[in-house]
């Protein structure tokens, strides 16, 4: 067992590290607040590779996998500046088009998602199938030469800086099930008869999430992605990688945080010491920093296990969890470390804990790995 | 054309230092990483070698150890010569300037760069000593270089402005901080710095006699160190009508307006 990175690792880690704080907590903080995606940071990481760092080097890419992808979401949030559409645009859609798509699919859109220029963002929910996929109401009919999209899609992600979408439609029903055949398809985010509406949330996030209207949006057949009806794993094959994203983010973020919270009480003194000398301040923090760890070293399992084309659902899953935790509860303990500071807008906490909270939630919920863990892990008869 | 720079693995600074209690220099076990104040002048010798060109990286180290120096191959430096040897313990700028100008030889520069001076020594001595052993003129502190028909012009920092210098190639040229700004390496030059060549040499590949470097060699000897005094508290500046002038007459004292 190998637990020292390999210096090639600890030299991204620190690129990245170094790009994202010349951004940083302060920067991040302004763009949240005003629903402002961090697009300067984007471009400079895409530029040197780290946006493009999973797309396979014959696409112009850094052919690294999710080991490397989640060391970019980690060390980005470690500096204040998390990226969430590393989860959607480099997590699912290039690991789902790089698996599945065409060659002249690949060709067209993975160069340029290697150098950050393009985003491709990913289109699942709906109103009423949220974490339930056989649920799944939009439907794709092919007609003549073109699917033909119908329906609508909730609370997705970055349409705004997305050049297209990868969207999850019904084309079909399992007849011994009943369940839906899903199938995947490449969407201009200008596709005439797709109408996109901002949904307003008091969450502080520099992305916007949207709800999608697809009124008879024909899509070209050679836009689905992969094999009509087999959508359904496919899907999968860009669920971890986003939840391995998402853990690597936690992590990140609880790091920023408790690096902020400790610095502070180290400093801050109230009766002629530092209040960190005071366990009621430092047992929060330690215990936090207990839990990013160990968050980290299940992401990094995660990572490895879907780098290697293993099983690697169990470990995304409970990374995810794990991290989203770990990361709110080092986001509250280092606002309650700050005291009345730790809600002023010159600190930048609260913004943070906008993503930490969302993270709880998204891109899968709590209950929801819960609910794997307890069917999966532990053989439980399944509840829903 | 062929630029070698000279590059120091320095302890990392965001650590807290330590001194050895014998020699009094800085402890550098561990992992080390490349000064900062060097990536000036990598920067500025990948722009002046171009595509047609290199950069060969020179550097003395303790226990072989090259993790900073692979920072500036990653930045696109093509190879490097890294000399590590149990003599080099103790070394003087001297020494270090002795050791560096023998691995120099060994590439065949047209131009040699290296930063005004280190993070962690700040003798700011051993470039000027690395050409005077190598017989070659020296132009320090530039804050801007441009080659062109066999000579090296500078733009030399001064304290009231700059000074235009021209010299001819080989040569060796100290930066500033200000010269160039640095790049930041892209994932693909982390990944093929892995594989670039690092020639690690001791004393005796550089045909160096151990007795006339470390500390046998040395000419220079640390004798004490003392803690820095204390800050003092500062003076303060009640205005009456004149405070501008006297924040103005303070400044200038300290030569900063």
């Amino acid at each position: 067992m190998e637990f020292a990175e390999p210096a090639e690792h600890r030299a991204l880690r620190e690129t990245v590290r170094a790009v994202a704080s010349r951004f940083g907590g302060a920067h991040y903080a302004e763009h949240a607040r005003q629903s402002a995606p961090q697009e300067e940071l984007w471009r400079e990481l895409g530029k040197l590779g780290f946006i493009g760092i999973n797309v396979p080097s014959e696409h112009g890419g850094g052919g690294g996998g999710l080991v490397e992808l989640a060391a970019v979401a980690e060390e980005t949030a470690a500096a204040g500046a998390p990226l969430l559409l590393l989860l959607v645009s480099s997590a699912i859609s290039v690991e789902v088009l790089t698996r599945y798509g065409t060659v002249e699919q690949r060709a067209e859109w993975l160069p340029r998602m290697a150098t950050g220029e393009a985003k491709v963002v990913f289109a699942i929910t709906e109103p009423d199938a949220g974490s339930n996929s056989h649920r799944i109401a939009t439907t794709a009919t092919l007609e003549g030469d073109t699917y033909v999209l119908r329906g609508t899609k909730y609370y997705i992600t970055g349409v705004d800086e997305a050049e297209a979408l990868i969207v999850v439609a019904r084309t079909g029903v399992e007849e011994a099930s009943g369940q839906a055949k899903l199938s995947l398809f490449l969407v201009d985010a200008d596709a005439p008869g797709m109408r996109r509406s901002a949904i307003e949330v008091d969450a502080m996030l520099p992305e916007t999430q949207f709800e999608l209207f697809f009124d008879e949006v024909h899509v070209p057949a050679d836009r689905l992605i992969g094999e009509q009806d087999g959508g359904f794993a496919q899907v999968f094959h860009g669920l971890n990688p986003e939840r391995i994203t998402g853990a690597a983010l936690g992590v990140g973020v609880g790091r920023y945080a408790l690096e902020r919270a400790a610095d502070y009480a180290r400093v801050r003194q109230v009766w002629g010491q530092p209040i960190g000398a005071h366990q009621a301040v430092a047992h929060p923090l330690a215990k936090a920093k207990v839990e990013v760890e160990l968050a980290a070293l299940m992401t990094a399992k995660a990572a490895w296990l879907h780098d290697q084309g293993l099983p690697a659902g169990e470990a995304s899953n409970m990374a995810k969890y794990a991290a989203a935790e770990a990361a709110l509860a080092a986001v509250e303990a280092a606002i309650q470390t700050h005291g009345g500071n730790g809600l002023s807008s010159d600190y930048g906490l609260v913004p943070l804990w906008s993503m930490a909270r969302l993270m709880r939630i998204a891109p899968i919920s709590r209950e929801m790995i819960l609910n794997y863990v307890a069917q999966h892990s532990l053989g439980l008869p399944r509840s829903y | 054309m062929n630029v070698v720079v000279c590059v120091k693995q320095i302890p990392d600074p965001a650590a807290p230092g330590a001194l050895d209690p014998q020699s009094h220099t800085l402890v550098r076990e561990g992992k080390l990483i490349l000064d900062d104040s060097d990536a000036y002048g990598v920067e500025m010798g990948l722009q002046l070698a171009g595509d047609a060109g290199e950069v060969t990286l020179v550097s003395m180290a303790p226990n072989q150890e090259v993790s900073g120096v692979r920072t500036a191959l990653a930045m696109g430096a093509a190879k490097a010569i890294v000399v590590s040897d149990p003599a080099l313990k103790g070394s003087d700028a001297l020494s270090t300037a002795k050791v560096l100008a023998k691995a120099i030889e060994r590439v065949g520069a047209d131009l040699i760069l290296a930063a005004t001076e280190s993070t962690d020594g700040y003798t700011g001595t051993t470039p000027v000593q690395v050409a005077e052993l190598l017989g070659l003129p020296s132009v320090t502190f530039a804050k801007k270089v441009t080659v062109s028909d066999g000579k090296v012009r500078v733009e030399r920092q001064t304290e009231a402005g700059f000074d235009e210098v021209e010299c001819p190639m080989p040569c060796l040229v100290t930066v500033t901080a200000g010269v160039v700004e640095p790049r930041y390496p892209s994932f693909k030059g982390i990944m093929a710095a892995k594989s670039k060549p690092v020639d690690q040499l001791t004393v005796a590949d550089l045909g160096l006699d151990a007795s006339s470097v470390g500390a046998a060699g040395a000419r220079q000897e640390i004798t004490s160190v003392a803690a820095a005094e204390a800050r003092g508290g500062g003076d303060i500046v009640v205005d009456e009508g004149d405070a501008h002038e006297r924040i103005v007459q303070f400044l200038e004292q300290l030569k900063l307006v």
